[in-house]
C-alpha cells in the first residue's frame, strides 16, 4: 500500500453516506439527539473523506 | 442503548478495514526489522498521529471522560502540564540519542548506553507490563460490551483478540501504526460531535460555567491548596509530580510510544513526530475532557439517566449513557466503533511493542544471538501470537481477580518514574555508570513499591501493614509515590556512579549530550525546524492555561 490517505478516505466517505442513509431514513431512538444531527456528522464524515482522497490523488 | 442494522453494518467495515490494511501491509514486509520497527519507514504525518493514538486506548477516553465528571477541567492538566511539555522535550533533547544511537528499543538503548543487566531488568519489566495493560484492555473491552449491548464476554474478547492477531502478525509495527492512524480519526468523529452536543444541550460553555460551581471550570485557580479541589492536588504535586515525572517518565521513556518516533523515516521525522503530534494532542481536552464536564451540567439541570446512580454516580459510564442519549443509530455505530477501536489499538501496541523486546532483548539479546534474519522474523510472528494468547489469560485474570488488576495497573504507572532518572542522568552526564543505573533504577522501583506500601489514599495502598500517611485522594498519592520513586533513583544513581569507573568517550559516543552530533539544520525551514516548533506549541499551550485558569 503506497499511500493511507486511500483507505482513511475511502472509510469515511463510506461511513459518510451510510449516516446520510440513516438521516434519510429519520428513525431517531436518542432522547437528547437534535433533529439533523445524522445529516450533519454524514456530511463532515463524507467532506473529511473526499480531502483525503482528494490529497492522495493530488500526490500521486 | 439499541444499535441497529446500520449501527453493525458500520463496525463491520470498520473490521474490513484493519483486516484489508495488514494484508496491504503484508507485501512489503520481508524481514525481521520491516516487522518490529517499520524499517525506518514511515512518513511524519502517520507517526505523529500514532505517537498519540497510542495513548488514546478506549481506558484512556472513557476515563478522561469520567475524571471530566468527577474533577472537571483541572483533568485537562494531563495534557496541558502534563503531556504537552514531555512531548516538547522528547522531540527537542531526547530524540537525537534514541534515534542517533541505531537502537531498536528501549532496553536496547539502556544496553548501549549502560550494560545488559539494566536492559534485562526494564526488557522484563516492560514485557510482563504490556501483556498486563493489553489483557486489560480486552477485559475492559469485553465488559462493556457485555454491559452495554448484551453481547457474550468471551466472543467479545475472542473476536477482538482475533483480529488483531491477524493484522499484526501479517503487518507487524506497520500495520498497528496505520491502524492506529485511522483509529484517531476514528475517535475525533466519534467523539466530537458528544462534545458539542452536550456542551451546546448545557447552553453553551457559559452555560456550564453557570450551572457548575467554579472549581469545575478552572485548570489553577483552585490549586493553592489541596482541600480546595476535588483532585486533592497542590500546585507542587501537580508540576512536579503530574508535570514532571509521571508525564517526561511516560512519553520520554515508555517504549510503546517511544517506538511510534523510531518508526520514522529520518532523524529530522523522529524528531519532528512528537512536536507535530503536540498540536492535536492539546486540543484533545475539548473532546475527551468537555463531554464530561458537561455531563454534571446536564444532570443538573434535571436530565435523567447521565450520572447513575444519582447519589453516588459511576462516571465510568459517562461516555455510553451520553452515546444512548445523543446518538441516534448512525452516529451510534460511528461512536460504538470508535469505542471499539480504542479498545483494539490499545491491544495492538502493546501487543506490538512486547513482541519487539521480546524478540530483540530477550531472544537476541540472551538466547540466539547471530541467526540469519528470516529467523528472528519468525520469531517475531511466534512472539505475536503468544502475546495476543498470554494477553487474553490475563483478560481472564482480571475476571477473577479484579482488584489485583486495580493493583497492578497502579504498580505499573511507578515503573516509568524511576527509569526517568535513569534516562535524564545517563543522556545528559557522562559519568553515570552501568552500576549507578542499575542499582538506582531497582532501589527507585523499591522506594515505589515502599511508598505505596505504606501510606492510604481513598482505600489503596497500605499493603505493607503500616499506614504512615494518608493522601486526600488517590491522585495524589500517584502524584508522591513518583515523586519518591524519581528521586531515589537519581540520588542511588548519582552516588554509585561516583564510586564506580564510568565508560570512555568513545564507547559513549552518538548515547550522551555532547558526545552526539545533533543534525545541522541549514536550509531547513524554521517551522520544521524542532526548537522553533517547540516554542511554538509552547505559547499556544500557555494560552490554552490562560483561558481555562
Amino acid at each position: 500500500m503506497e499511500d493511507l490517505r486511500i483507505p482513511i478516505g475511502s472509510f469515511f466517505v463510506i461511513l459518510g453516506v451510510l449516516m446520510l442513509v440513516a438521516a434519510a431514513l429519520g428513525a431517531s431512538n436518542a432522547p437528547l439527539a437534535p433533529a439533523h444531527v445524522n445529516l450533519w456528522a454524514g456530511l463532515v464524515n463524507l467532506v473529511f473523506g473526499g480531502i483525503m482522497l482528494w490529497l492522495a490523488r493530488r500526490a500521486a | 442503548m439499541k444499535p441497529g442494522a446500520i449501527d453493525y453494518l458500520i463496525l463491520a467495515i470498520y473490521f474490513a478495514y484493519v483486516l484489508g490494511i495488514g494484508w496491504l501491509v503484508k507485501r512489503r514486509v520481508k524481514t525481521a526489522s520491516e516487522f518490529l520497527t517499520s524499517g525506518h519507514s514511515i512518513p511524519v504525518w502517520v507517526t505523529s498521529l500514532a505517537f498519540i493514538a497510542t495513548n488514546l486506548g478506549a481506558q484512556e477516553v472513557i476515563g478522561m471522560i469520567a475524571s471530566g465528571a468527577k474533577y472537571g477541567i483541572m483533568t485537562a492538566q494531563f495534557y496541558w502540564i502534563g503531556a504537552i511539555p514531555a512531548m516538547m522535550f522528547v522531540g527537542v533533547f531526547m530524540m537525537p540519542f534514541y534515534y542517533g544511537s541505531r537502537a531498536r528499543s528501549v532496553p536496547e538503548y539502556l544496553k548501549l548506553r549502560f550494560d545488559e543487566k539494566t536492559r534485562g531488568f526494564n526488557a522484563i519489566t516492560f514485557a510482563v507490563m504490556t501483556i498486563f495493560s493489553s489483557g486489560i484492555s480486552m477485559y475492559a473491552l469485553g465488559l462493556m460490551f457485555q454491559l452495554v449491548l448484551g453481547w457474550n464476554f468471551t466472543a467479545s474478547v475472542l473476536l477482538s483478540a482475533f483480529i488483531v492477531l491477524v493484522y499484526t502478525y501479517l503487518g507487524g509495527l506497520t500495520s498497528a501504526i496505520y491502524n492506529e492512524v485511522l483509529q484517531f480519526f476514528l475517535i475525533v468523529m466519534g467523539f466530537a460531535p458528544m462534545a458539542i452536543l452536550a456542551v451546546w444541550k448545557a447552553g453553551g460553555w457559559s452555560g456550564v460555567m453557570h450551572r457548575l460551581p467554579a472549581v469545575m471550570t478552572h485548570t489553577w485557580r483552585y490549586t493553592a491548596h489541596t482541600s480546595e479541589n476535588p483532585m486533592g492536588i497542590e500546585v507542587f504535586g501537580m508540576v512536579v509530580g503530574l508535570g514532571f515525572v509521571l508525564s517526561f517518565g511516560y512519553w520520554c521513556t515508555n517504549f510503546l510510544v517511544v517506538q511510534r518516533a523510531m518508526a520514522a523515516n529520518s532523524m529530522h521525522a523522529a524528531r519532528q513526530t512528537p512536536l507535530i503530534a503536540a498540536f492535536p494532542k492539546m486540543f484533545m481536552p475539548f473532546i475527551v475532557i468537555a463531554p464530561g464536564v458537561a455531563a454534571v451540567a446536564l444532570a443538573k439541570m434535571g436530565i435523567p439517566n447521565i450520572l447513575v446512580p444519582a447519589n453516588a454516580p459511576n462516571y465510568n459510564n459517562v461516555t455510553t449513557l451520553l452515546m444512548a442519549q445523543f446518538y441516534p443509530s448512525g452516529l451510534l455505530g460511528v461512536g460504538l466503533t470508535a469505542l471499539f477501536a480504542s479498545f483494539m489499538s490499545g491491544m495492538a501496541g502493546n501487543v506490538t511493542a512486547f513482541n519487539t523486546v521480546i524478540t530483540y532483548d530477550i531472544y537476541q539479546g540472551y538466547i540466539r544471538r547471530n541467526a540469519p534474519d528470516h529467523h528472528y522474523l519468525t520469531v517475531g510472528r511466534i512472539t505475536t501470537i503468544v502475546g495476543v494468547i498470554l494477553s487474553i489469560g490475563t483478560a481472564y485474570v482480571a475476571t477473577a481477580f479484579n482488584n489485583i488488576l486495580d493493583f497492578l495497573q497502579l504498580v505499573f504507572g511507578f515503573v516509568n518514574a524511576p527509569l526517568l532518572g535513569t534516562f535524564l542522568l545517563g543522556m545528559f552526564s557522562r559519568r553515570t555508570t552501568a552500576h549507578g543505573a542499575f542499582t538506582g533504577l531497582v532501589s527507585g522501583t523499591a522506594a515505589a513499591a515502599a511508598t505505596f506500601g505504606l501510606t492510604v489514599a481513598e482505600g489503596k495502598g497500605g499493603w505493607l501493614g503500616a499506614t504512615i500517611y494518608h493522601f486526600p485522594s488517590s491522585m495524589a498519592q500517584n502524584f508522591w509515590i513518583s515523586i519518591v520513586a524519581f528521586t531515589v533513583c537519581v540520588v542511588v544513581t548519582w552516588l554509585v556512579s561516583l564510586l564506580t569507573q564510568p565508560k570512555t568517550a568513545g564507547e559513549l559516543e552518538n548515547l550522551v549530550y555532547g558526545l552526539t552530533k545533533i543534525p545541522h539544520e541549514a536550509g531547513v525551514p524554521w517551522y520544521k525546524r524542532p526548537g522553533p516548533l517547540a516554542v511554538v506549541v509552547g505559547i499556544l499551550t500557555i494560552i490554552l492555561n490562560i483561558i481555562f485558569w
